[in-house]
């Protein structure tokens, strides 16, 4: 019985982990026009920062690593994603609240020209 | 004398029919033991005709080859005059039949050496050392036969032997080793010979080599169905082919350039550093290598000049896919300056100079190879730019003017792998002076323009 009662605990426990993370997220994600879920230590995620700067876009960015309740957001994050895999999450870009993607969605979604709408749409942008 | 001398190249023979009689001794064991530690420490000296003295004097008192044989063999001279060497050489085969199934086969075989050793010796050297050596015995010891019965000597002797017998086992042991590892060197270069020529190489050993031949042999392939392609593009436009024909042609080079990405993705999981240094392709091309391939932004200034006429609509859309494209590698590229900083600090670590600590040092160097695999994501990236670049192109243009657009691109590169062969193939005169090989030069073209880029790798 007290088996059972701990594992249930368990369970609700991670479950309320993973809901704080995942609101964690949604909050942050919807307080700027550009969200940019990051770590302090990965390159990509310096790369996708590069990118929106050298288009004279500043974005807001979360690094997980300093962040707390980071490693819920992060799994929060693998899960929006659909990313199982071993490969780090980061970076994950948010654009006027919604999901843009990984840094090669991000990528496509400028090569096929649809980044900058987007962006002029979440007023990051005005030209 | 002279019955000694009739023996020739048999001096030891008649010792042998003794040695038979020995063998099952409490001493056999002793005499063959000290056989075959004179063996070990050279019976080389016993060919020399000149020193006796000093061949004495050079060895220590413990070994002696033959204790008992001058003595004996002056007793069997004497006594049995001329052998019959008949019955000496049978007996021989007797002993070596003797030995062999016993533990003692190693033995045999150095009594053969020594054999061949007492063979080429002059008879009349080998009769004043053994004379000798008995006056030498008799001196040392107190026993009338000349037998070594010191216990110390018998004591080390002993462990002589058995020192001997254990370095003996394990020479033995280690060139079954190696034999064994010569036969299945040999083995896997036949199979890798074989699977090489029948290219049913699966990649699925993992080491380094096999993946890149598994990826140069792939591209290869790919390579061909692209000029086939390229060939179709041309000839489908000269006749002037109907757009839903074209258009067939134009989505079948679309795929094959995704499936080359595919390709290189499955490749770079597995040797990313073969597929980011250009050793898959060829020097000129290498000349232009950016991040694993070509720069979309770079290829589309080359090629966009050919694809007129082009619409108002048109022109915006590939200058926009031009500028966008230099964002994006722009913003790979800082990425990957980062990555290269990050890196270099790890491996510098905190002291250079001063020797690191074993600990440290593994350490930083853990943190480096774990780096590495973010070089896997900048190659996927920039294919991934590529691929887009490449897909937006057909999106911007017309069936033909895309099927122009690809005909282009094809025929571009194939013309860098004609300069490749071109160079590789061109006159050396002018370059006799030049110690330099013509790889040494390649290099040298590829420094220059890739520097600037990533010339790390």
């Amino acid at each position: 019985m007290q088996y059972q009662a701990a594992v249930a605990a368990e369970a609700w426990g991670y479950m309320a982990a993973a809901m704080e993370g995942l609101n964690r997220v949604e909050r942050l994600a919807s307080e700027s026009a550009v969200v940019v879920f990051s770590v302090s230590t990965c390159c990509m995620c310096h790369a996708v920062k590069r990118l929106f700067c050298g288009m004279g876009v500043s974005p807001a960015v979360v690094e997980l690593d300093h962040e707390p309740h980071g490693d819920d957001m992060a799994r929060a994050l693998a899960r929006l994603l659909g990313c199982h895999g071993p490969s780090a999450v980061v970076p994950v870009v948010f654009i006027g609240g919604k999901l843009v993607g990984a840094m090669d969605r991000v990528m496509a979604a400028h090569i096929n020209g649809s980044l900058v709408p987007l962006l002029k749409q979440a007023g990051a942008l005005w030209l | 004398m002279a019955s000694n001398q009739g023996e020739g190249d048999h001096t030891g023979l008649p010792n042998n029919q003794l040695m038979a009689t020995n063998f099952f001794d409490q001493e056999g064991a002793a005499y063959f033991g000290e056989l075959e530690e004179a063996l070990m420490h050279g019976v080389a000296g016993i060919t020399s005709d000149q020193d006796k003295t000093s061949f004495c004097t050079s060895r220590p008192p413990t070994l002696d080859i033959f204790p008992s044989w001058p003595i004996r063999f002056q007793q069997v001279s004497k006594t049995e005059g001329s052998t019959d060497s008949g019955s000496v050489q049978n007996t021989i085969s007797q002993m070596d039949s003797e030995e062999s199934p016993g533990s003692r086969k190693a033995s045999s075989e150095l009594f053969g050496k020594q054999k061949e050793e007492m063979a080429s010796d002059s008879p009349q050297t080998n009769q004043k050392l053994k004379t000798q050596e008995k006056r030498r015995l008799v001196g040392s010891t107190s026993d009338k036969d000349g037998k070594a019965v010191d216990p110390k000597t018998l004591k080390r002797l002993a462990q002589n032997r058995e020192a001997a017998k254990k370095s003996r086992l394990r020479k033995k042991a280690y060139i079954q080793q190696l034999e064994s590892s010569r036969i299945k060197l040999t083995q896997l270069e036949q199979d890798l010979q074989r699977a090489r020529a029948q290219g049913m190489f699966l990649g699925g050993c993992g080491t380094d080599g096999n993946v890149s031949s598994v990826f140069d042999m792939e591209y290869s392939r790919w390579l061909d169905e692209g000029c086939k392609n390229t060939m179709e593009l041309r000839q489908g436009l000269e006749v002037h082919l109907p757009d839903a024909d074209l258009r067939a042609i134009v989505d079948k080079c679309l795929t094959h350039y995704d499936q080359l990405f595919q390709l290189k993705a499955t490749a770079a999981k597995l040797d990313v550093f073969h597929i980011i240094t250009g050793m898959w392709a060829t020097p000129a091309e290498r000349c232009f290598l950016w991040m694993g391939g070509f720069k979309p932004s770079e290829l589309l200034r080359v090629i966009m000049p050919q694809l007129d006429p082009l619409t108002e609509g048109q022109l915006v859309g590939l200058y926009n896919l031009q500028q966008s494209s230099q964002q994006a590698e722009e913003a790979l590229f800082q990425g990957l300056e980062q990555f290269q900083h990050s890196l270099a600090n790890t491996v510098a670590g905190d002291s250079l100079i001063e020797s690191a600590n074993v600990g440290t040092y593994t350490g930083h160097m853990a943190v480096a190879v774990g780096k590495f695999a973010n070089l896997e994501g900048f190659v996927r990236q920039a294919d991934n730019l590529r691929q887009q670049s490449l897909h937006q192109m057909h999106r911007i243009l017309t069936i033909r003017q895309a099927a122009r657009c690809f005909l282009a691109i094809g025929e571009y590169h194939s013309r860098l792998r004609a300069l490749s062969s071109l160079w590789a193939s061109r006159p050396r005169e002018n370059l006799m002076n030049e110690s330099a090989l013509p790889v040494t030069t390649e290099l040298q073209i590829v420094q220059q323009p890739v520097d600037g880029h990533f010339s790390g790798f």
